[in-house]
């Protein structure tokens, strides 16, 4: 019964923690341009994190390493300060945009300024980052994020034409007034913002953090193969409400208060209620992944002591590199930059740098020096190759196409 | 295949014991001290023996692993270039008591030189924030 109640736990923690700042912009700037044409790469990214996440989780659980350390070790120092530096750069960004999130969703709230909760948001992060037990951690947050399933209830009390839904998705096609390009461009977007590679970090630092032994194996496939693709029909969701609503209106998204607008339309009152408690959770949740993420990485990188299950004082340098990242991510903010903006390049920007780190991960996977028996199958490898060449492409054309299209303007 | 040496080369001794790969099995390592307590990275090592560059004589015993480094000749061994010898920070080899996926050292990290910075920054900084001392678990 525990046991069951654990899974339980895990599954609704993965649904409410899959969904971050960069899924809910992304989704609803694609559903309000270009319906559901773009679901597909939805389902591409969701089989995509699943492997990447399950592949980290195996070498953290049998090696007791987690991402960084065995990026160093595999390429070098050399190229592994330059993984890093691209790494923990686009990170940084994502802290940020994170940060922001939370501020204009509280905003949304409040009708008080956003700039003037970016101090708030960022003392609560460091306060949960300092105080609060991991595992708790993760779980409220999680738990409060499902409240976005609000977007799925909000798509049935539209009463959307689902055949014509259905059309876009099954037989996808550019609308007439985009272009190629910009599809493309939107594609890749979706891509990282689905299979950001924080997610790896943390996902590999939080199961040695929790102690994962092999025997948790299960447990975490099981997090991950529902949780995973249950928080996708979240983005698809999202995408959904901006094709029904914001698509025939001629809105293209680029604030958050228009990501939530067809909530407003289709559940009223108290679906804005729910929606915002989801943002706010979902951001929050997101917002402290990503700076933990970013001590992770320059801690394991350098091999610091590091951990959220240590007092801060036994982590010393690791806790410090955490609040320089957040004074950051205010500094940054305070510039009045536009949070939505910077997570529209966060999410490409993680597009980019992704065989950076999927790439040591696949190789250490199949080393048997870590892994043991562990090691992947060979389903596993045949499907992580095709994914290096998705990973790839998607990487090589980002650039040019963000040069091509105006970043999608 | 049992192809002779050359006769001028003397042949292997035989080892006792496991042969490391220092490239392999040290460098690039995450060490950890008596408690399990993450320590450094192996950033770099030294050895043993002869200077560069200079007529090493005929009967010179091989070199040997002294010591682990850490700290800025990380720098030099990414962008080149070679730190005085008093400005390494060393780990000595005999402080090592298992290499596996990780380098077990066999003495408490508090007593080594590689913890000043981590040290110094609990002292001045971590420790004076309230809470930097509570147990989160």
């Amino acid at each position: 019964m525990k046991r069951l109640l654990g899974v339980a736990l895990g599954v609704l923690t993965a649904i409410g923690g899959f969904v971050d700042i960069g899924d809910l912009v992304t989704n609803a700037v694609v559903g309000s341009r270009f319906g559901l044409s773009l679901v597909w790469v939805v389902g591409v990214g969701v089989v995509g994190i699943c492997l990447f996440a399950n592949m980290s989780g195996r070498v953290a659980a049998a090696s007791g390493r987690a991402t960084f350390e065995v990026i160093r070790e595999r390429l070098g120092p050399r190229a592994g300060l330059a993984n890093l530096s691209a790494s923990f750069l686009i990170n940084l960004m994502t802290v940020t945009a994170e940060l922001g999130g939370i501020a204009l969703a509280l905003q949304l709230a409040s009708s008080v300024h956003y700039l003037l909760w970016i101090p708030v948001a960022v003392v609560a992060v460091w306060l949960v980052i300092w105080r609060v037990k991991f595992s708790i951690m993760e779980n409220v947050t999680g738990m409060l994020g499902l409240t976005l399933i609000v977007f799925v209830v909000a798509l049935f009390l539209l009463k959307p034409d689902w055949g014509n839904l259905a059309g876009q998705a099954l037989a996808p096609a550019i609308p007439g007034e985009e272009t190629a390009s910009s599809y493309w461009y939107y594609a890749i977007a979706l891509f990282g913002a689905a299979m950001t590679p924080y997610e790896v970090f943390f996902f590999s630092s939080g199961a040695v953090e929790e102690g994962w032994s092999v025997k948790d194996l299960v447990q975490s496939r099981i997090n991950v193969l529902v949780g995973f693709p249950l928080g996708g029909i979240l983005s698809v969701a999202i995408a959904g409400c901006a094709a029904v609503v914001l698509l025939p209106a001629g809105i293209a998204v680029t604030s958050l208060s228009q990501v939530i607008l067809p909530v407003a339309e289709g559940a009223g009152k108290l679906g804005l209620a729910f929606v915002l408690v989801g943002i706010v959770a979902a951001t929050f949740g997101a917002a402290l992944e990503t700076t933990l993420s970013s001590g992770y990485t320059l801690a394991q990188f350098f091999g610091w002591s590091w951990g959220k299950f240590r007092r801060p004082a036994q982590a010393a340098r690791f806790h410090l590199s955490m609040i320089i990242c957040l004074l950051i991510g205010i500094a940054v903010l305070s510039t009045g930059v536009d949070p939505v903006l910077v997570t529209e390049y966060s999410v490409v920007f993680s597009a980019i740098a992704l065989p950076l780190t999927y790439l040591p991960i696949l190789i250490v996977s199949n080393d048997p020096q870590y892994m043991g028996e562990h090691v992947n199958g060979r389903a596993v490898n045949v499907l992580s190759m095709v994914y290096l060449v998705v990973i790839l492409v998607a990487s090589i054309a980002a650039i040019p196409l963000m040069i091509v299209t105006g970043a999608g303007s | 295949m049992n192809r002779p040496f050359p006769s001028t080369l003397a042949p292997v001794p035989p080892i006792a014991g496991r042969t490391l790969d220092a490239q392999l099995h040290l460098m690039d390592r995450q060490a950890l001290d008596n408690d399990g307590v993450p320590v450094t990275t192996v950033d770099d090592l030294e050895l043993s023996g002869p200077a560069l560059e200079t007529e090493i004589p005929e009967g010179t015993p091989a070199p040997i692993l002294t010591a682990l480094l850490t700290g800025p000749v990380l720098g030099t061994r990414i962008f080149g270039g070679r730190p005085p010898s008093s400005r390494l920070i060393r780990i000595p080899w005999k402080d090592v008591a298992d290499v596996g996926v990780v380098i077990k050292l066999g003495v408490s990290g508090d007593s080594l030189d590689a913890g000043w910075v981590e040290r110094w920054i609990r002292d001045k900084i971590i420790a004076r924030i309230p809470g930097g001392r509570h147990d989160p678990r």
